[in-house]
């Protein structure tokens, strides 16, 4: 391993330390824009702590998948954080870095928490379960698409070199990069469960959406889940920052960019969650599917340019 | 004065065409409740309006049992109800009876049946995830479709009617206002005014000035709230936290005003002992014109906030004749454009020449519930303006009549007509009955929300905002 190499790994290691700051970061914005003091950025860290000391308790009836649920998700996100390179290079793992194995794994969370819901069979997980499987079939389509119209420029999805082409101005003159980084917002905001499409903040059963699998658990296997919630945010915004924001390829300019892109995403979020209610459930959707095809429409931007 | 109450004996052959009759004779049932009868044996009683002044209808449950009257005036469902959990009384015909204010634990009990393809049911509350009063939903669905909703309230029922029973009316007061704190006013001066109808007082200028002051500062904290509310309801923080903003310096106003900041202690029987000062009176009116310009600033903003407006436009609509059917009250009511408020003849409190104002477009959507508060907001503010020109001072109540046993209060509270009726014997209160506005509307909650989605309840129930405590009483 080179010493290149060696540095991005330890970014990538902390960045399953520095997840929950990104959470606490949306809050802390939202809050001051709110007019509110709030709690600060490392409020998530004060909840992991209070939650790791509490014992967990199960619904009667409870299951090895709703047991299973957390480790799998937890497990998920960690292999993610882990297979999304934070520059042009990264260390040469078996686990790669294919932004498919992202998708795939993010699938997986999913998936576990659905059955987990299933396995208690309780009201409200059922919903936000059922609620987020309906917008996955959508979202899935819109995070492939995005995920075709990113790889066009390195001819991979291998995640450094998309890193690298995508790197530099000259990218800026595709209306290809355009499309696909209007679409990377929607993945931001479905992926991280923010407003408009989904409000973490909410004390509204009935509303819920990735809050709902979530009502079930309880002391340590709820700090892993509020991770691994946490540790989404570092994912999809550590990608929407390194393949649709303005860097540079060498690596230490790109590190630095993808810091203040990062923090740039996480000040969108809050002012985007302030300022916009949430949306109607049965119109995300049809956002969602808008998003695709504008994905879509880039390919044949790109297409029809020759397919540069 | 045009308030007296006619008592009128029906017997039980004739009480259905009384009570269900009233309708054609351009009549409205107001409240029906059971009672312990001059000789002790139960007997059921109706508040009414009958074109020409307020009727209390008795008719005598004879073998326990009354007719029903629920078929025809649906409005009195709940009254039928929650008298034969309370009292034993049956009434006849009404069927198949649902406990109310009984919990039994047989779902099929007290549940509707609703059955069909991949119909199933989501049962919130009365625990919720929130700081939020006991109340249990159980929704029967399709998907995300809401088909019917089952309300299961009364989960902190206190029996305060029963604990007022044998105190002297001024004792009985705070027991009575105790039934909720954001109607403390409103329900004070509704049994007050039973009371002194019942004793045959009538209150004079400065104890009806007064009144009007207190139920008309409990309207501008409640609307602030309520407006707030629906925006915190579909997650918009600027809407909420500004009218939250509010809502708090209207209750500051309101505590440097009585000493209270839900006016507790603030109104008597009998008079009033309110006294504010010319000096606080015009702070107080500076204060509130300031509140009412940043308000109606806020409420524009709201207007133009098109995330806002695309979930409040269309959403849980409560037809117009259905808001009828279900006696619907108050800015709910308007809201459907049932133009009906008793401040347009409320001879014990202060509303010269007050005319309801209703919403640009009635059409019964959240929209039109959320800007019905937005308009009477204005007018309140408008109305204490003019109230809180000069000192308000300490009131008495004179004299009219030799009255009789029974009174009857009716208040326009933030939420809607709110009805009390007293009966007194040796100078204590031998039975009171308190019907909220909360009490009318929320079976057009449930109503409203039929056939919307279920992540838009939350939404629709706050457009309505009705209190738990106040049906829990």
């Amino acid at each position: 391993m080179t010493g290149r190499e060696a540095a991005t790994l330890g970014v990538q290691l902390a960045g399953l330390a520095l997840a929950p700051l990104l959470a606490g970061g949306v809050q802390s914005v939202k809050a001051r824009l709110q007019g509110r003091v709030g709690s600060g950025p490392l409020q998530p860290y004060r909840e992991l702590r209070r939650l790791w000391g509490r014992s967990a308790v199960e619904p009667i009836g409870a299951g090895p998948v709703y047991r299973a649920a957390p480790a799998v998700v937890g497990a998920a996100l960690a292999l993610c954080v882990l297979v999304v390179p934070v520059a042009t290079v990264g260390a040469g793992w078996p686990a790669g870095h294919d932004l498919l194995v992202v998708i795939g794994l993010l699938a997986l969370a999913r998936v576990a928490m659905a059955l987990s819901a299933w396995d208690t069979g309780g009201g409200f997980g059922m919903m936000g379960a059922s609620r987020d499987l309906s917008f996955a079939a959508v979202g899935e389509a819109l995070l492939v698409a995005v995920a075709l119209v990113a790889s066009i420029p390195a001819g991979t999805t291998d995640l450094r070199a998309m890193w690298a082409a995508s790197s530099g101005p000259e990218v800026w003159a595709e209306p290809r990069h355009w499309c696909g980084a209007l679409a990377m917002g929607l993945v931001v905001v479905l992926e991280t469960g923010r407003q408009p499409i989904d409000n973490p903040d909410t004390h509204l059963e009935l509303t819920m959406i990735h809050e709902g699998p979530l009502l079930e658990y309880a002391g340590r296997d709820l700090a892993v889940l509020q991770w691994a919630a946490a540790a989404r945010h570092w994912v999809v915004l550590v990608l929407a920052a390194g393949l649709f924001l303005p860097h540079p390829s060498e690596i230490a300019g790109g590190l630095a960019a993808l810091a203040l892109g990062v923090i740039a995403l996480v000040v969108a979020l809050g002012v985007a969650e302030t300022w916009h209610a949430k949306m109607r459930l049965l119109r995300v959707p049809p956002i969602l599917l808008a998003g695709t095809a504008l994905a879509l429409l880039g390919v044949v931007s790109w297409a029809a340019g020759g397919g540069a | 004065m045009t308030d007296a109450l006619s008592l009128t004996a029906v017997p039980p052959g004739l009480w259905r065409e009384t009570i269900g009759g009233l309708g054609r004779r351009g009549g409205l049932p107001l409240s029906l409740f059971a009672a312990a009868g001059p000789d002790g044996f139960p007997e059921v009683r109706c508040l009414a309006e009958t074109g020409d002044g307020l009727m209390l209808a008795v008719c005598p449950a004879l073998d326990g049992a009354v007719p029903s009257v629920a078929d025809v005036v649906p409005a009195l469902h709940w009254d039928e109800r929650e008298a034969r959990d309370l009292h034993g009384v049956v009434f006849t015909g009404h069927w198949p009876h649902r406990p109310l204010v009984h919990h039994p634990a047989d779902l099929a009990e007290w549940t509707t049946p609703v059955t069909g393809d991949d119909v199933h049911q989501v049962a919130v509350g009365p625990i919720h995830a929130g700081v939020i009063e006991s109340g249990h939903f159980r929704f029967h669905c399709v998907g995300e479709r809401i088909l019917h909703i089952d309300v299961r309230l009364f989960h902190t029922h206190r029996g305060l009617e029963h604990a007022a029973e044998g105190l002297a009316p001024d004792e009985a007061l705070p027991v009575v206002r105790r039934a909720c704190g954001a109607c403390a006013v409103a329900n004070s001066v509704a049994f007050a005014d039973a009371v002194e109808q019942a004793t045959g007082r009538f209150p004079d200028d400065a104890t009806r000035r007064a009144r009007t002051v207190l139920v008309e500062l409990e309207r501008v904290y409640n609307h602030a709230n309520d407006i707030g509310a629906m925006c915190a309801g579909v997650g918009l923080a600027p809407g909420a936290m500004v009218f939250a903003h509010a809502k708090e310096r209207a209750q500051r106003i309101i505590h440097d005003l009585t000493g209270h900041r839900f006016m507790f202690g603030a109104v008597a029987v009998g008079g009033s002992g309110l006294s504010i000062g010319a000096d606080a009176a015009a702070g107080a009116r500076g204060a509130l014109a300031a509140l009412g310009r940043d308000m109606a600033a806020a409420w524009r903003a709201l207007l133009f906030d098109a995330s806002l407006r695309d979930r409040v436009a269309g959403a849980g609509v409560l037809p117009h004749d259905e808001a009828l059917r279900l006696g619907v009250v108050g800015p709910a009511a308007r809201a459907s454009g049932v133009g009906r408020d008793l401040r347009e003849d409320a001879p014990r409190l202060w509303y010269p020449g007050f005319r309801a104002v209703l919403p640009a477009e009635p059409v019964g959507d959240v929209a039109a519930r959320m800007e019905a508060r937005a308009v009477e907001l204005a007018q309140s503010l408008a109305l204490l303006d003019d109230l809180l020109a000069g000192a308000v001072t300490p009131g008495s109540v004179t004299t009219v009549d030799s009255g009789g046993r029974h009174g009857a209060g009716r208040v326009e509270s933030a939420r809607g007509g709110t009805t009390c009726v007293v009966e007194l014997e040796a100078g204590t209160v031998r039975r009171v009955h308190l019907r909220t506005a909360s009490y009318a509307n929320w079976p057009a909650v449930a109503r409203a929300a039929t056939g919307a989605i279920l992540p838009d309840f939350p939404l629709v129930n706050k457009s309505f905002e009705l209190c738990y405590a106040c049906v829990d009483r």
